[in-house]
């Protein structure tokens, strides 16, 4: 057994095991299992770096579960794009594990937090499963197991915004599942097969023979991911869910689980169909300019909020546009500049939702009209709020102008300069809704009304932890930016 | 209904673990199988009381096995990495494949249905004790005024 | 009339179609939650309907060894697929259901529009 080529599995069981442990520990000793799964996602991300630098020195690697050769067994690719997406997912999700050990207890009851802890490793282990997959059913498997856990750490909180708002979220992503499986029966009919590389190949002759069903497929393929990414129009479900979420789900479900449907419908786009079937159907103009709209809409809508989670969710639907933006314009850069912001958009938006979280824990506080003076009160807290607003804005320092950088020379490049202005557009948008808060609780008149709790130092490392990130996905953006545009190439 | 539940029930139980034993050789295997079997002890539980039912196999019960069968599924898996294969490989990792048509033959599937039956009969034990108990403590449902 | 006669010999998928659209249907438009989610527990079947019919040939016995092997047999590819699929729905649905019975604790009602509202009210 060659330690490095089980990487693939090794990555995706070490969180599903603990998952498993984890209620059998919680009884005995409850301090220990939320242990057992920091360590398991701390083995997962070791696993990942050493992935990365594998694949980086020879090339992909292909696994083959249950050692059937494919297309009859389910097959796992890890390539260089691929693991920097399971990379983002594991590091993040172990940042948010960190934040959560602390803040669970003041928002759940005692005996559900064992389960909390179950339902987040078993997330975890789906999106990385989701990230490597090579076979259409086993991806159905696992977006079902994402949604059923990532449904479930919001209604686990059982009060009555959280158990309508996960109803909704439960519904909607059930259509789009339905939507999913319809699509690759249509495919499946047509070729025979369920593996991505041999679907291309078949593809490319059965456009030809039977247009209609693959026609059909990339339509129902666009309505899935889109629900479940709240694209434009079917993001309905995103403002409840995230807002009455306990804060590490938001946090989780706004940086990462949108994110993840986004990048399937990339890899499903450039692996699955053939560039014939891009260039004849206007797939990416559709995408392009629902995204267009969600990203004006998203920021038009936070701006009327009065909750600060619903802000942040509704910036998330802003956001997350911009990601289809890039797979919409079809262009290396554009495709840069989208899949760099989905590394940017999860560290960002990761420690918004917990900064927020952190002032409901201290103060109970949720309007943002009471924050005002909370920066003299809590200053650590509001420098990451304001630190992490400058990346939602694009300013240079923070990552949020590296990927809006790439889509703009994207959009440019590719002759569509309107989307440009829609991206200019929406930065001044969001600097008019993050901007009011961060100035209000700094420099208001007024004192903060409420009064306010020692903040934890676990919770404060957290914040520190994400201002990092931030200032590194800035700066130090040369790497990544390399691994992923050298991976875009070799799609066109 | 009692006296029937009470007469019926061990029948349904080995009805449901012939479902498990058989998954590899014919039709069935660890899902229906496990249904059946965890349907006949809720049917104890609901004919009689609830007691009765936790005697058969109490809460506690329940939630280990439930846990116990996942764990051992992803560890068999496990297991084959460790023999050669990769994950949940079956003939590659030098399970032994005997005759088929008997019973220890297929390699590791009958370990993983077994596993399986175990898990699917807990899980149903344990979403309907779950629901009972909820309503014997909250009790009746709070109504809004309308 | 080709499109007619067409339908007719493929009578499982243009059925398997309608169910879904149904369902879809069903899901989204009508207000109380228990028909949602049997709604979508159409819709899966749909789907599922879709996969094994997809598997069917014309003459074959169902893919059980008996003695001899010669035989033509309907391929059972499909059918494994769809055990795991229906799996999944039935997971979904128990969820779902359970969601459904604290919803009723919580708010008195399974009503959509009622419980929207109670929350306007509120």
């Amino acid at each position: 057994m060659v330690l490095s080529e089980q990487l693939p599995a090794l990555i995706v069981i070490s969180p599903l095991i603990c998952a498993f442990l984890s209620p059998l520990l919680y009884r005995r000793h409850a301090r220990a299992s939320a242990y057992l799964v920091l360590l398991s996602l701390l083995l997962s991300l070791v696993m990942a770096a050493a992935l990365l630098i594998k694949v980086q020195r020879s090339g992909p690697l292909f696994y083959q579960m249950g050692s059937w050769p494919p297309p009859w067994g389910i097959e796992y690719v890890a390539d260089p794009l691929r693991v920097y997406m399971l990379l983002v997912v594991v590091a993040v999700s172990l940042w948010i594990f960190l934040y959560a050990i602390q803040d669970l207890g003041h928002e759940l009851r005692e005996e559900v937090i064992g389960w909390y802890y179950t339902l987040y490793s078993l997330l975890v282990a789906s999106m990385a499963a989701m990230t490597l997959t090579n076979d259409l059913f086993n991806l159905f498997v696992l977006m079902e197991i994402c949604a059923i856990t990532s449904c479930a750490i919001i209604t686990i909180k059982e009060d009555r915004e959280c158990l309508e708002a996960g109803f909704k979220y439960l519904i909607l992503s059930a259509m789009g599942t339905g939507c999913f499986l319809l699509g690759v029966a249509m495919l499946y009919m047509v070729t025979g097969y369920l593996n991505f590389d041999f679907l291309q190949e078949e593809l490319s002759t059965a456009v030809l023979n039977y247009p209609l069903n693959v026609f059909t497929a990339a339509a129902l393929f666009i309505v899935a991911f889109g629900t479940k990414a709240a694209l434009f129009p079917l993001h309905v479900w995103l403002p409840d869910a995230h807002a009455s979420a306990p804060s590490p789900s938001s946090a989780m479900l706004s940086g990462l689980v949108i994110k993840i449907y986004a990048f399937t419908l990339f890899i499903i786009f450039y692996r699955v169909f053939p560039r014939s079937l891009l260039d004849s159907l206007p797939l990416s103009e559709i995408v392009l300019w629902l995204a267009a709209f969600g990203v004006m809409f998203g920021s038009i809508y936070a701006m009327l909020q009065t909750d600060l989670k619903k802000m942040l969710a509704y910036s998330s639907i802003g956001q997350i546009a911009f990601i289809f933006m890039g797979i919409g314009l079809d262009q290396r850069l554009a495709l840069v500049g989208g899949l760099y912001h989905i590394a940017v958009h999860a560290i960002t938006k990761a420690m918004l939702f917990m900064a927020a979280g952190t002032v409901i824990y201290a103060t109970g506080v949720r309007k943002i009209s009471d924050l005002a003076g909370i920066g003299r009160v809590m200053p650590l807290v509001m420098v990451a709020f304001t630190i992490g607003s400058a990346s939602m804005i694009g300013i240079p320092g923070t990552g949020g102008l590296i990927s809006k950088w790439y889509l703009a020379l994207g959009a440019l490049e590719s002759g569509r300069s309107l989307f440009v202005l829609v991206i200019l557009l929406s930065s001044l948008l969001n600097a008019i809704y993050y901007m009011p808060i961060v100035i209000n609780s700094f420099m208001s008149q007024e004192d903060f009304g409420h009064e306010a709790r020692e903040v934890p130092k676990v919770l404060q490392s957290a914040l520190v932890i994400g201002m990092i990130f931030v200032a590194l996905t800035g700066i130090f953006s040369r790497p990544l930016i390399q691994l992923i545009e050298a991976q875009i190439t070799l799609l066109f | 209904m009692r006296i029937t539940a009470r007469l019926v029930a061990p029948f349904i139980q080995l009805y449901g673990i012939y479902v498990i034993v058989n998954g590899h050789l014919s039709p069935g295997g660890g899902f229906s199988g496990g249904a059946i079997f965890g349907s006949s002890l809720v049917l104890v539980a609901i004919s009689f009381n609830l007691e009765a039912g936790a005697k058969q196999i109490s809460h506690h019960t329940a939630s280990l096995l439930e846990s116990g069968g996942a764990l051992g599924f992803t560890l068999t898996g496990l297991a084959a990495i460790f023999l050669g294969g990769n994950y949940l490989a079956n003939q590659a990792a030098g399970f032994p494949l005997g005759q088929a048509g008997e019973f220890f033959s297929a390699g590791a599937i009958w370990i993983i249905t077994i596993f399986i039956g175990i898990k699917v009969a807990s899980t149903i034990t344990t979403l309907f004790y779950n629901i009972i108990e909820k309503e014997q403590t909250v009790g009746v449902t709070k109504r809004t005024d309308r | 009339m080709e499109l007619l006669s067409g339908l007719i010999d493929n009578y499982y998928y243009f059925v398997a179609i309608i169910l879904f659209v149904i369902g879809m249907h069903t899901m989204l438009t009508h207000s109380n939650m228990i028909k949602k989610v049997i709604a979508m527990n159409i819709m899966d079947t749909s789907v599922f309907l879709l996969f094994v019919a997809i598997g069917y040939v014309h003459g074959g016995r169902p893919p059980i060894i008996a003695g001899n092997e010669e035989a033509l047999y309907v391929n059972p590819l499909p059918g494994a697929l769809i055990l795991t699929g229906i799996v999944v729905a039935v997971s979904v649905t128990a969820y779902a259901l359970s969601l459904i019975v604290k919803i009723h604790r919580t708010y008195g009602t399974v009503d959509c529009d009622e419980i929207c509202k109670i929350r306007g009210d509120e």
